[in-house]
């Protein structure tokens, strides 16, 4: 199997690449001291926000901490699908 | 007192990496300089630098006897018959952590310090109290990791602890690295490990089956001159000593090496 892999079958990426990107969100998690209740809060509070300024949301919200090397801070980054609504709905919304 | 004594504990976080190795390694290498160093252990009831020094017959009395006023501190140490600037404070093999307190291993190491240049202080594995124990008497640490993720995450919370308990000087030791597996993309490179950890680099130690037989010989395989890691040993011991000393190649590059591998034959 090394052998055919030579030829480029089969080729995966680097394990060490994985383990460097898994390293970084674990010692992300670990850095920035976030359990999952706080996460799950966190992430309530976004949706509410984004309610509060006319948008749905409309898929699963992801927060993902990064570790930044420079100034050794985290970053947290929130991926949010969002919609933005309709003029009707948003007067309706709140209760025009 | 010795001016200028220095205690630097060795620690990791995981157990397994190498520890104890480092400091029997370490403390050997740098007697082998000239220096007073002594070797302590404060795995107690877990003991292994004692074999590891090939010393396990010579001991009478440990640590925890001298907390306890049982033995003098002298009488607890053992010197190395070869290289006698190199003495061993041994723990008990039959004690608990628990016996004993961060503030009793701190007045020993002052202890020790009057008669030695360097206390090379090998710390359990864990946080626990074994743990707050190693680091309550250290001046600075070094940090052995393995190439690995779990390895890295607990030294990253251990150099956390470090730093709260006021501890400045952190170096980092990356052991059992293996250049063929970094140069297929399988493990972690030391440039990664060290970048996430942002500490110093003390050293790098290769993956040697020399390190197995030399712990069931009780031999250190800083005296085994056809070691690579023995001499990436040495090399730490002269970075310590305050020499600059390149780091090893380690790169293996027989055309032979090379076919085997891609066989995986080695």
């Amino acid at each position: 199997m090394a052998f055919l892999n030579m030829f480029g079958k089969d080729k995966e990426r680097p394990t060490a690449a994985t383990a460097d990107d898994r390293l970084s969100l674990v010692l992300s998690y670990q850095r920035s001291d976030i359990d999952e209740r706080k996460l799950k809060q966190f992430q309530a509070r976004l949706i509410d926000l984004c309610d509060d300024f006319g948008y749905d949301v409309v898929g699963q919200v992801e927060i993902r901490p990064q570790s930044r090397q420079r100034d050794n801070t985290t970053v947290l980054k929130a991926s949010i699908p969002v919609r933005l609504r309709e003029k009707g709905e948003n007067e309706e919304s709140a209760g025009l | 007192m010795k001016q200028k004594s220095v205690a630097i504990t060795v620690t990791s976080g995981k157990g397994g990496v190498g520890k104890s190795t480092t400091v029997a390694s370490v403390g050997l290498a740098l007697a082998k300089l000239g220096r007073e160093v002594c070797v302590m252990d404060t795995d107690i009831g877990l003991r292994k630098l004692d074999l590891m020094l090939g010393l396990e017959n010579r001991i009478v009395y440990d640590l925890v006897d001298v907390v306890e006023g049982t033995s003098k501190l002298r009488q607890s140490l053992v010197r190395h018959k070869e290289f006698p600037t190199l003495g061993l404070l041994p723990a008990a093999q039959t004690r608990y952590k628990e016996e004993v307190t961060p503030a009793q291993v701190k007045e020993l190491v002052d202890e020790l310090k009057k008669e030695f240049e360097i206390i090379l202080i090998d710390s359990p594995a864990g946080i626990e109290g074994g743990f707050r124990n190693a680091i309550a008497p250290a001046d600075r640490a070094i940090l052995v990791v393995n190439p690995e993720i779990p390895s890295v995450r607990d030294s990253d919370r251990v150099i956390g602890l470090l730093e709260s308990a006021d501890l400045e000087t952190i170096d980092l030791v990356v052991n059992r690295v293996q250049p063929n597996m970094i140069k297929d993309g399988d493990m972690l490179s030391v440039e990664r490990v060290q970048n996430h950890l942002a500490i110093n680099l003390l050293g790098i130690v290769p993956e040697d089956r020399r390190i197995i037989r030399s712990s069931n010989t009780g031999e250190p395989v800083v005296l085994d001159d056809r070691s690579l890691a023995g001499r990436a040993f040495n090399n730490i011991a002269r970075r310590i000593n305050g020499e600059e000393v390149p780091y090893l190649e380690l790169e293996e590059s027989s055309l032979i090496n090379r076919i085997k591998r891609i066989f995986h034959i080695a």
